[in-house]
Order: structure tokens, then C-alpha cells, then sequence
């Protein structure tokens, strides 16, 4: 009896795990989600009168949405080109530079930095009356405050981008110098060397495309991580457009009711997109 | 009464067979060697045995009592694997004194044991360091110890000396035919090596796409066609030195 | 190209402390006004009130260091245990698939959507209504974090340990969880992280009674209070800047 009373124990083990498994990762996306689209449809909510479809349809026939979610991919897409383009950069010029303790130490120190604290050292600079700004001045580059072009809040989205990539591009640097080491790519470039490739091609030809093909996935995750970013963009955005996230609040805080159930819309929409293109991810995957 | 039976043991992973009907018998203090290929279904077959699988049918029978039903940390029977699996975070005396201290022992015995298995090792010296300070042949001879000191029922290995290189092997198994009668342990020997399956066994089986044979003697083995005995022997024999001509 | 390689990577090392240094100035000033390029007053009256009740800046660095503390200890242990029922599992591509959800979805829009049920619960507003919040993404990463340690081998040590006649139990303290240590740490402080960067969720979920840090720094942009903004920014690098001297990798997972 004591094999089975250890199998069963087992079982115990495998339903609580199972149990807490479905409580903590699953069952609040699910509930969130499934609020979320219920009130969407206007089955739930305050003033909501019961199932239509008036909100989904006034938000995909606004423009504002799909200009908000377009806008949010270009960024994010801009900001992660950059971001991995300098990376790629700094590791494969100076791989054996980023050796010395001192300087690996200060390649973590960007780390240290959440989204708030990028977002307010960015208006600390970039703004009118900010750090940069005082300088154009006192070199006489600028007469006054409005005389400073706008790098935040502005229509280009400079100053997020420049944000994005302030916090991005340093993960990116550390995580291509590991694959560097890992995957030996010093002695894939002296054999490429020694089968006839110059500096310029072993670079393009081999050092590069390893370490994206082995970043792949975490390049793909950031992707989807700054589309769906807060923060930054709440400190550093205009009005309009607005980052995906951005709006999503937005409207869920408004004190139009109608707005809230337009928001939800969006929410399903992101949730379903993000959905999509984490099982693309995964599926590739395997 | 043997002391260990295997009666009519069967075990399938869905619709896949990987063994079916084995039998086998054992008395204390032998060996039996069973020749197999990788994909035969050998592993499987020892992890039933000690309980980490549990058989779709048939019974285990150890000294005379069923154990089917008991649990692997109850059975006194250890699975050694091909990898030697040494506890990285711990010494080479505390990979030994392991199962020792399980049971709870009193230090000195401890000390005295596991110093005592390390000079039948030959590894004096070796006791402070960690697994990842000596070399293969030397961890295996340690998997080896941590097994044999807690004096096992029945010892199970799966091709233990698989990874190591010709003369690392052929110590090691000198030294585990020098362990087991020393302590006198009763165990399976799994390996696709016929001369080791030759050397190491007192008695001798081939196993085969999960069957297995066993033989009453070591002569039927050799004359059995299937084992490839024969075609190693004729191999030998008609050696033409071409190069003499 | 020496001397270029040595221009280059200077202007690295400048971009990289260049914030700090700035933020580290910046709270320490006071009357600052365009267009000077050094502050009226630099001293230490903004960390002397770091203490007081009106810059409030104490509680929170106590109120995050709980809370963090508190997410990072639950979500590192559950998610090793239940990792191991996962990674085991036939299933565990799907299961490690649909984990990432919760954590790829941006966590303001996940909270968002939570508001109701958390009302319901009674925990909106509260203390223990965000460090629940914060779990919800945090577990998910615990789980795919220690997907990579339950495997063949781990699985190996656990039968051998069983075959030499040791129980679960005496398996899991003298094998299992010595092996893990290391990760365990680093998912500890990873998780403690998330948690002590985390704004948006806090901020919905919390709805301005739960005053964390990163609370409070939006708190001081508002208000324009940017010597205090600084200070709280000091206060929320700090933790991060320690741990990555003792260990990088408790700030840096490549796992992922």
C-alpha cells in the first residue's frame, strides 16, 4: 500500500500545483479578458442597456484607434531598431573592451533604471526649460525657452523614442555580449577568416546574424513590451495620438460613460493582437 | 528460493511496447550481465526493477517477499546511471556518506565507512575535493561507492562505464568485479558491449526490441547466433593481413 | 583606429553615469531657474526630509520595500513549485505558452480590466490589493523562469536520491533545493524588481492610497517638484544599484 500512498500523495501534489497553476496565472487573464469583451458588447457596466455592438463599431469607424495602434507598432518598431542596431554595434566592435570589469560593471548599470525614472530624466533634459535646452542657450544657440525645438510631447514621439531606447538598448548589449561568449562567435569569425571572408562580411555574414537569430525571441518580446508601455509615454506623449496603454486608460478613467465601453473595445482588440503574436512567437518556437 | 525473481514484468508507454514478459532469476551474490542495444527497452526494464516505473504486469520478488508495491526509497535497491550524477554541491566524501547519512548513522561509523570505501577506491586524498575538481573515471568510482556502502539488496547498472575510454574502463571493471565480491552484491549489468557482457556477468542474457533471453550458461550464449558472438569470434579468426602479400 | 575606439567608448561610459550623476545633483538642489546651468542652493535639505511626514518619501521607500518584499517572496516560491508539476507535464509547451500571457500583457491594461473584480474582493485601495496585482504578473515569470531548471538531470537526482533510500522530503532539502539556490536568488530579486519598478498597475489598482514609490515620483512631476522627483528617483535606484554590485545577474536574466 505504501507505493500507492506515495502515488497518491504525488496526485495531491499535482492537483495543488494544477490548482494554483489555474489561480494565480490563468483564472485573471481570463476574468480580465472576459470583463473586458462583456463590456465591450455593453452586457455589463454602468448605463450599459445590455448586448450591442454600437461600441465596437464606433471604434473601429473612429480613426482614432487604429492611428493610436499604428502609431504604437511604429514606435515600438523604430525604438527596437535603433536600440538593437547600437547594441549590435557596441558588441561586436568592442566585445573585448566590455571584458574589463570596470566597464562590464557600468554596462549593468542601466538596469538599475525603471521606465518612471527614464521618463523623468527625459523631460529633465529634453523639455524647454530642461538641461539641454539651458545649454543651446548659454552657448547662444537658442534665445529663450520657446526658441528650443520640442523633443517631448512632440508629434515625432523623440522624446519616447529616445527613452525606449535608453532602457532598451543597454538589456540588448548585455544580452548579445553573452551569446558573444556562448556561442564562441570570436572563433566563428577566425574561421570564417580563414575561409576567405574579410573583417566587413565575417560581420555581416556570421557575428551578426547569430546573435539575432539567437535574440529572436527576446527582440519579439520587447516588441510587444513597448507597444503595451505606460509610463514613459504618459510622461513623454501628446494628446494625440496616444500610445496603445495610454488610451486604454484613458478612456476606462473618463467620466463619459460611453468612453469607458469604447475603451474596453481597445483593450479586447490589444489583448487578442498581443495574443496572436505571442503564439506566433511560440509556435515558430517549436 | 532465488533472491531475486522477475516474474512476467511487462510495461508499455501508450500504445508503445518497450518490454513485454520478461523472467529472470538471481541468486545472492551474482551477476547478471544483459547484452542489449540502445532503443531495447534495458532502462525501462531497470527502473521498473527499482521501483521508479511501475510495471503494467508481472511481480518483483526480492528474498522472497512481492515488492511491487513498495516505494524505491524502501526497496534497498539502487539504480546507477551511465552519467556518474555526482552531487556537484557536494565533497567527495559527502557524495559517499550520502545514503549514510539518510539512515541517520552515527558520525564516527560514517567516518570510518566512507574512509574505508575510499581506499577501496583508490581515491585517498580525494575526499575534500568537489566532483568538478577529479577526473570521469574517478566520479565514476565514486557513483560506484556512494552505491555499494549502503550495501544494497540488489545493484542495477546501466551501462555504467558507457562514456569512459578504453583503459579507464577496463580499471573500472576490474574494480567492480573486486567491489562486488568484496561486498558481496547481488546485480544486473546492462551494457551493448559483448566482451564486457562477457567479463562482467556470472550468468548471462541478451536483451532484444523488449524481450529477453536469458541462458542457462555462458557456452549457450556464445553458440546462440542472435547474440553476435559468433560473427565477433569469425571476425577475428579470418583476419587477412592484406598488406603481406 | 585606437584613438577612436577610445573617444567611443568614453562617450558610452559618459551616456551610461550622466543620469545618475544628474539625478543625484538634481536632488540635491533647489531653486534651479532656466536658463542657469548650476542651482541656486545645493545641499542636503531634500534628504533631510526624507524622514518627514510631508514629503511622505520614507513610508513609501518602507511601503514599496514591503510590498516588493512580499511579492518577490510568494510569487519565487509558488512559481518553483509549480514549475516542477509543469515542466513534468505533457503539456508543457502549451502551459508555458499560455503563462507568458499575463506577463507580456502590458500590466496597466491587465489591472484595468481587474478593477471590478477587486472591488468585489474588497481589495481595491488597498495595501494587500496591489501586492495581489503585482503577483498576478510576477508569478507568470517566476513559472517560465524556473522552467529551465526541472529536467532530465534534476529529474535524475530526484531518483537516485530515492534509490539510495532517501523520502521526498529528505530528497528535496539535501538534493533538490541546495542545486536551486542560485536561481532561486535570482528570481527573488528578479520578481522583487518587477514589483519595485512597477507604476502603472500600482497606480490603477492602488488608485493613489497605496503610495509607492514610483507613485510618488509621478506625484512630484505633477506638481512640478522636480528636486523631489529627483530624490525619489535616488531612493527608487537604489536597491537595483546594490544588487547589481553584489551579483548582476540577480538584475540581469537572459533566461527569457
Amino acid at each position: 500500500m505504501k507505493i500507492l500512498e506515495s502515488m497518491l500523495s504525488k496526485n495531491n501534489q499535482n492537483h495543488i500545483s494544477l490548482g494554483l497553476f489555474f489561480v494565480l496565472a490563468i483564472l485573471p487573464v481570463a476574468a480580465a479578458f472576459s470583463y473586458a469583451v462583456l463590456y465591450s458588447f455593453g452586457v455589463v457596466g454602468i448605463a450599459n442597456e445590455g448586448f450591442t455592438l454600437r461600441f465596437w463599431k464606433d471604434v473601429l469607424s473612429k480613426g482614432e484607434f487604429i492611428q493610436s495602434f499604428g502609431y504604437s507598432a511604429a514606435i515600438s518598431a523604430v525604438s527596437m531598431v535603433i536600440s538593437i542596431g547600437l547594441a549590435l554595434y557596441l558588441t561586436v566592435i568592442f566585445h573585448k573592451d566590455f571584458k574589463n570589469r570596470i566597464l562590464s560593471f557600468i554596462a549593468y548599470l542601466p538596469l538599475s533604471l525603471p521606465g518612471v525614472v527614464a521618463a523623468f530624466f527625459g523631460v529633465q533634459v529634453l523639455s524647454k526649460s530642461g538641461f539641454f535646452s539651458r545649454i543651446s542657450y548659454n552657448l547662444g544657440w537658442t534665445k529663450d525657452l520657446s526658441g528650443f525645438p520640442d523633443l517631448i510631447n512632440d508629434q515625432f514621439a523623440l522624446g519616447i523614442i529616445f527613452t525606449f531606447v535608453s532602457i532598451v538598448s543597454p538589456f540588448f548589449l548585455l544580452l548579445f555580449l553573452s551569446i558573444f561568449e556562448n556561442e564562441k562567435i570570436d572563433e566563428l569569425r577566425k574561421l570564417a577568416n580563414s575561409l576567405g571572408a574579410n573583417r566587413r562580411q565575417s560581420i555581416w555574414k556570421v557575428e551578426i546574424p547569430i546573435l539575432l537569430h539567437k535574440s529572436k525571441k527576446l527582440i519579439s518580446l520587447y516588441f510587444i513590451f513597448l507597444m503595451g508601455a505606460y509610463e514613459i509615454p504618459l510622461i513623454l506623449g501628446r494628446e494625440a495620438p496616444q500610445m496603445l496603454s495610454v488610451l486604454i486608460v484613458r478612456d476606462l478613467k473618463q467620466y463619459d460613460l460611453t468612453l469607458i465601453s469604447e475603451g474596453y473595445v481597445i483593450a479586447v482588440i490589444y489583448s487578442i493582437v498581443i495574443g496572436l503574436l505571442t503564439y506566433l512567437i511560440f509556435s515558430r518556437q517549436k | 528460493m532465488k533472491f531475486l525473481q522477475i516474474q512476467n514484468i511487462s510495461k508499455s508507454f501508450g500504445q508503445t511496447k518497450i518490454f513485454k514478459h520478461i523472467n529472470l532469476e538471481l541468486a545472492a551474490g551474482r551477476t547478471l550481465s544483459i547484452l542489449g542495444k540502445s532503443g531495447c527497452g534495458k532502462t525501462t526494464m531497470l527502473k521498473t526493477i527499482s521501483g521508479l516505473v511501475a510495471p503494467d504486469e508481472g511481480n518483483i520478488i526480492l528474498e522472497g517477499n512481492k515488492i511491487n508495491d513498495l516505494s524505491p526509497n524502501l526497496r534497498n535497491i539502487v539504480y546507477l546511471y551511465q552519467e556518474d550524477l555526482l552531487f556537484p554541491h557536494l565533497t567527495i566524501f559527502e557524495n559517499i556518506a550520502f545514503g549514510l547519512r539518510l539512515q541517520n548513522l552515527n558520525n564516527e561509523v560514517i567516518h570510518q565507512k566512507v574512509n574505508q570505501m575510499i581506499v577501496n577506491l583508490e581515491l585517498e586524498g580525494q575526499g575534500d575535493k568537489m566532483p568538478s575538481q577529479i577526473s570521469g573515471g574517478q566520479r565514476q568510482r565514486v557513483s560506484f561507492g556512494r552505491a555499494i556502502i549502503i550495501s544494497p539488496k540488489l545493484l542495477l547498472l546501466d551501462e555504467p562505464f558507457g562514456s569512459l575510454d578504453v583503459e579507464t574502463r577496463y580499471n573500472m571493471q576490474k574494480l567492480f568485479k573486486h567491489l562486488v565480491a568484496q561486498y558481496n552484491i547481488t546485480s544486473l549489468f546492462v551494457t551493448h558491449d559483448l566482451k564486457e557482457a562477457f567479463t562482467m556477468g556470472d550468468t548471462m542474457a541478451y536483451m532484444k526490441d523488449g524481450d529477453l533471453k536469458v541462458y542457462l550458461s555462458k557456452q549457450s550464449f556464445v553458440q546462440d547466433q542472435s547474440t553476435g558472438m559468433q560473427d565477433e569470434i569469425s571476425f577475428w579468426k579470418n583476419i587477412n593481413f592484406f598488406d603481406n602479400e | 583606429m585606437p584613438k577612436t575606439r577610445k573617444v567611443i567608448l568614453l562617450l558610452y561610459v559618459v551616456m551610461i553615469m550622466f543620469p545618475f550623476f544628474y539625478l543625484f545633483l538634481l536632488s540635491l538642489s533647489a531653486e534651479w531657474k532656466f536658463p542657469d546651468l548650476s542651482p541656486n542652493y545645493f545641499g542636503l535639505k531634500n534628504w533631510e526630509q526624507i524622514f518627514s511626514s510631508q514629503s511622505g518619501l520614507g513610508v513609501s521607500f518602507i511601503t514599496s520595500l514591503f510590498i516588493s518584499f512580499f511579492v518577490a517572496l510568494t510569487t519565487t516560491s509558488l512559481g518553483f513549485y509549480v514549475s516542477r508539476y509543469i515542466s513534468y507535464h505533457p503539456r508543457r509547451h502549451t502551459m508555458s505558452m499560455l503563462a507568458y500571457f499575463p506577463y507580456v500583457i502590458a500590466p496597466v491594461v491587465f489591472g484595468a480590466c481587474m478593477i471590478y473584480f477587486f472591488l468585489k474582493m474588497g481589495l481595491f485601495g488597498t495595501l494587500y490589493g496591489v501586492i495581489l496585482a503585482q503577483s498576478f504578473v510576477a508569478f507568470p515569470y517566476a513559472l517560465i523562469f524556473f522552467t529551465s531548471f526541472w529536467g532530465e538531470k534534476i529529474q535524475n537526482y530526484e531518483q537516485l536520491v530515492a534509490t539510495l533510500g532517501g523520502n521526498v522530503l529528505q530528497g528535496f532539502m539535501k538534493v533538490t533545493l541546495p542545486l536551486a539556490k542560485g536561481m532561486l536568488m535570482i528570481c527573488f530579486f528578479q520578481t522583487f524588481l518587477i514589483s519595485w519598478f512597477e507604476y502603472g498597475l500600482t497606480s490603477v489598482i492602488g488608485v493613489g492610497k497605496v503610495e509607492t514609490l514610483t507613485i510618488k515620483v509621478f506625484l512630484f512631476i505633477k506638481e512640478s517638484n522636480f528636486y523631489f522627483g529627483a530624490l525619489s528617483c535616488c531612493l527608487l535606484i537604489l536597491p537595483p544599484l546594490v544588487l547589481i554590485y553584489f551579483n548582476k545577474r540577480y538584475v540581469f536574466n537572459k533566461i527569457l
